[in-house]
């Protein structure tokens, strides 16, 4: 069966440089991939779409987005038509997973319904075509300028302070292994970091940091700035290669899905680094014995299964048998499948233009953690953390919202320091 | 004197009286996008015409109150109102036919009351059944209504077509399952609806039994904003097996076996015939890695509790095997009944005449037909479709099934069923219409058997709706008074089941 539904170079289905226009383009790369949704009709991606859930906006979901590109081919719509439906997303992937397409015949027909990049294309053709969200722009232009995500609203992010979350750590620049730090963690949640890297560090694994780091580029290619996201990715490139780095570990599962999908993509086969996810590294370490959990943590947790470890890349059992490593820790488990519907709502942008939704949409998942009657709720992404721990502290009885590395990090006995949330702007100066 | 609602009476006027009584711009909806993606249910839909199907403006109420300002304003100004829950119907009762304002209920998703004493829960049209089931699962009870769109259609849906349930042998089906609700009449008016008394009683014989009338209108006589729902024990046990036939009628007799058998657990069982499992040969993950000689499987499966299932399982072992019945093993038959929603129908098993692969969309015409006839009638459907596939080369036959339908009575009545594909993106108005032309030759075929035309979705497509007036025979004049007493303007879900005519007459 003809599948017209390829990705174009940059991951946006379609080519600026090219004659004709860019809607068109547009429609033409994805029409076939939107039918195979359209045809089908079933709508069962719907009650695990996590923005659905709270909007109940039938232009939210993931069928609409595709009958969108279909009613587009038969000018019913235009891309400023839809413009804001396509906000309505946190690329988690939930949808793909639940789509009769993909989970029955999929494999047989190679096709998988594709609608997390269905999203971006379309962000991307909304920044192409003049459509851009006035959020979105603010922070794509304040990222142009400073080279890391502005995470701390209106304090700078500036490179001079993108190591200073390592204060004391004496880790070095350079080498072959290199640990890239996100940005929502150099900045904001540098707990999550300090603790990855003592670690680390304990198993005696060596490691250095970058030079210059910018952003990965991901969140940026969420929102459609296409050029912007490929220009830190080449930055970062660059700078691997200057130190002869071969080995990239990304604790974070954002800069982990930018590594192992957006990258390649711009790179091909001359991209060779070995990608290591954190999360499945200190699965490793512990199972080998090179980092020992003495440290008892009495605490009674459910863990949140972040969207891009669970739903976009499959992972849901190492953090679970760490969990389980911890001596004193009682872990109340929600499965992973269920967890599907699950999410903080921190991601793609959706936090940036609709916080309310995404404030919603914590609220109900840390109101699904009360109801198991647990003292903490465990996730293993920073991007999650923030609205999780700030929905925490807002509900009627607060619920403390920790990092699977934290946890892991006291156990061992390691003193992690660092802090949770953004420091006040006249520590940072 | 035609009084039948007319089409272009939604202006900005109209738009700004009901953001005043929404009082939320947020759910008040004329933008292009909001009416393009509110036309469409997932049935063939003639793609050239999309726009005749879109509402002027979409609004998503909160409370009945809402709603019933808004059905005051349309009747008022005599401007239609459909009524859309989930849009996962396989017919058209979702869908605007002649604009107008369409009441999307998906924000009425509340549970307002689960109570364990008298054993029913409250909740808004706007709720889809396996959340619902979600939140009750931790009380050790369910709301059993699961049809095959379970995962996402909601239950004012469910009501206002008279849902079928894959569980309805054992459970009843959605009309079954309500036992009272609140509606809100074409003239705008909030009424209670139940058998009598309160809203949790599940007989009386007081006056008139007003709950069915309400149930299966397809939007046309109201709109549901509360519903009491029955709540059912969780079952302890669920028990499902799959037995293959070298012929259907061998297969045939096994399905007159099995749900005469006195069974108080059979929650369903299903006969499908050759055509479906053809069908489902087409790729190598589908349920049926079976040789060429399995032209029929009989799929059965049972819920209560282990003392009752245990022992009944062992007569249906017996039963499925009897006739040349072979059991297909634990395997298939518990992963295929959990799969039970996702399973029959994926666009990707599409073939052109040529056997190519196409991506079709999927149309079930179902029929309620009883047992004696469904050989008869399977002979004759797959008939009509093979004509049409020959002449119009879009149409592709997916095969059939018979599922019991009778609620707690699983013996003599039928949900019969046959999947069509059809090549959506090659429909122009001549393939279309004659799309419509035999969907009206099935149909007839089915009353030419004394069965009706549709068990479950609805009579509310084209081919289908004009031989409502034949099916219902002389009850049709009581329809007809029903109606127009009811919905005097016609405002309420204009252009279904040929209600229209009754306006048109002078009603």
């Amino acid at each position: 069966m003809p599948d017209d539904g390829k990705l174009g170079l940059d991951g946006n289905g379609y080519d600026p440089n090219r004659d004709g226009d860019l809607q068109e383009q547009f429609v033409e790369q994805w029409r076939t991939n939107a039918y195979g949704c359209f045809s089908s009709g079933h709508k069962f991606c719907r009650e695990v779409c996590p923005v659905m859930q709270v909007t109940r906006n039938e232009n939210h979901t993931p069928t609409a987005f595709h009958a969108s590109i279909v009613a587009m081919e038969k000018g019913l719509v235009d891309v400023a038509d839809v413009a804001d439906d396509f906000v309505h997303c946190t690329q988690c992937g939930a949808c793909e997973l639940r789509c009769p397409n993909t989970l029955f015949t999929g494999d047989f027909y190679r096709h998988r319904t594709r609608t997390v990049d269905v999203v971006k294309a379309m962000r991307a053709l909304m920044v192409a075509t003049g459509n851009e969200r006035e959020g979105w722009k603010l922070w794509n232009e304040r990222l142009a300028e400073y080279h890391n995500e502005p995470v701390l609203g209106e304090v700078p992010v500036l490179q001079e302070h993108v190591r200073d979350w390592a204060e004391g750590l004496d880790i070095p620049i350079g080498g072959e292994t290199i640990l890239f730090v996100d940005c929502e963690a150099a900045y904001y949640r540098t707990s999550y970091t300090r603790a990855f890297a003592q670690l680390l560090q304990k198993a005696g694994v060596e490691f250095g940091l970058m030079r210059e780091q910018w952003c990965c580029g991901g969140p940026a290619a969420e929102m459609g700035y296409v050029d912007l996201a490929r220009r830190h990715a080449e930055h970062n490139v660059a700078d691997w290669r200057a130190v002869g780095a071969k080995r990239i570990i990304a604790p974070d599962p954002h800069d982990y899905i930018a590594f192992t999908e957006d990258y390649p993509r711009y790179f091909g086969d001359a991209y060779d680094f070995e990608i290591v996810l954190g999360v499945e590294l200190i699965d490793e370490l512990v199972k080998e014995g090179r980092i020992q959990l003495t440290k008892p943590i009495e605490r009674v947790v459910t863990y949140h299964d972040p969207c891009r470890l669970n739903k976009r890349k499959g992972v849901h059992k190492p953090p679970r048998d760490l969990l389980r490593a911890i001596p004193g820790l009682e872990l109340r488990d929600v499965d992973h499948v269920t967890q599907w519907s699950y999410c903080s709502g921190g991601g793609a942008g959706l936090p940036i233009e609709k916080p309310e939704i995404t404030a919603e949409i914590s609220n109900r998942r840390v109101a699904r953690a009360q109801s198991l009657e647990v003292d903490t709720l465990v996730s293993a992404c920073p991007w999650s953390e923030r609205p999780l721990t700030e929905a925490g502290e807002r509900a009627d009885e607060p619920l403390e919202v920790v990092d699977l590395f934290e946890l892991l990090a006291e156990s061992a006995g390691i003193e992690v320091g660092g802090q949770t949330r953004a420091p006040q702007p006249e520590a940072q100066a | 004197m035609t009084t039948i609602a007319f089409k272009s009476g939604v202006d900005d006027a109209v738009i700004d009286e009901l953001r005043a009584i929404i009082g939320d711009d947020d759910r008040v909806l004329p933008n292009t996008s909001s009416r393009v993606n509110r036309t469409r249910v997932p049935a063939p839909f003639p793609v050239h015409r999309w726009a005749d199907y879109m509402p002027d403006v979409a609004i998503l109420p909160k409370t009945a109150e809402e709603v019933s300002e808004v059905v005051k304003l349309a009747n008022r100004l005599r401007i239609p109102v459909v009524p859309r829950a989930g849009g996962t119907g396989l017919s058209d009762g979702a869908v605007a036919r002649r604009g107008g304002i369409q009441i999307d209920c998906k924000l009425m998703n509340q549970i307002h009351e689960i109570d364990l004493v008298d054993r029913t829960v409250t909740v808004g049209p706007g709720i889809n059944m396996l959340k619902l089931n979600e939140e009750l699962r931790k009380h050790g009870v369910f709301y059993p209504d699961d049809p095959a769109s379970y995962p996402c259609s909601l239950v004012g849906g469910r009501i206002g077509t008279g849902g079928w349930s894959l569980l309805g042998a054992r459970f009843g089906h959605t009309r079954d399952l309500v036992v009272s609700m609140q509606v809100v009449l074409p003239t705008g008016e909030i009424v209670e609806i139940g058998e009598g008394g309160g809203r949790k009683l599940r007989k009386s014989s007081t006056a008139l039994n007003l709950k069915q009338l309400f149930t299966g209108h397809q939007g046309t006589l109201g709109i549901t904003t509360e519903a009491t729902l029955e709540l059912v024990p969780r079952p302890e046990v669920e028990f499902a097996a799959f037995f293959a036939y070298e012929d259907y009628m061998s297969a045939y007799r096994t399905l007159g076996d099995l749900t005469k058998s006195g069974l108080a657990t059979l929650a369903g069982v299903v006969l499908f015939d050759e055509w479906k499992i053809a069908y489902l040969r087409r790729d190598d993950e589908a349920y049926i890695p079976q040789p060429d000689n399995v032209r029929a499987v009989i799929a059965v499966a049972m819920y209560g509790t282990r003392a009752e299932v245990e022992p009944a399982s062992k007569i249906v072992m017996k039963l499925g095997r009897h006739n040349g019945g072979r059991y297909l093993g634990d395997e298939i038959s518990a992963g295929d009944w959990a799969s039970r929603h996702d399973r029959y129908a994926t666009p990707l098993h599409g073939r052109d005449k040529n056997g190519q692969a196409v991506m079709m969309s999927w149309h079930c015409e179902d029929a309620a037909l009883n047992y004696s006839v469904l050989p008869k009638v399977r002979e004759e459907w797959h008939a009509i479709v093979e004509r049409y596939r020959e002449q119009y080369g879009i149409f592709d036959d997916w095969g059939m099934f018979a599922y019991t339908s009778g609620p707690h009575k699983p013996w003599a009545d039928y949900l019969v069923e046959i999947d069509i594909g059809i090549w959506e993106s090659r429909l122009n108005e001549e393939n279309w219409q004659g799309w419509v032309n035999c969907k009206r030759e099935i149909a007839e075929v089915s009353l030419k058997y004394g069965g009706s035309i549709t068990a479950c979705h609805g009579a509310t497509r084209e081919g289908d709706a004009h031989l409502v007036p034949q099916e219902m025979g002389s009850a049709w004049e009581v329809v007809r008074r029903i109606k127009t007493a009811l919905d005097p303007n016609n405002i309420m879900n204009p252009g279904q089941q040929s209600f229209d005519e009754f306006y048109e007459e002078g009603a």
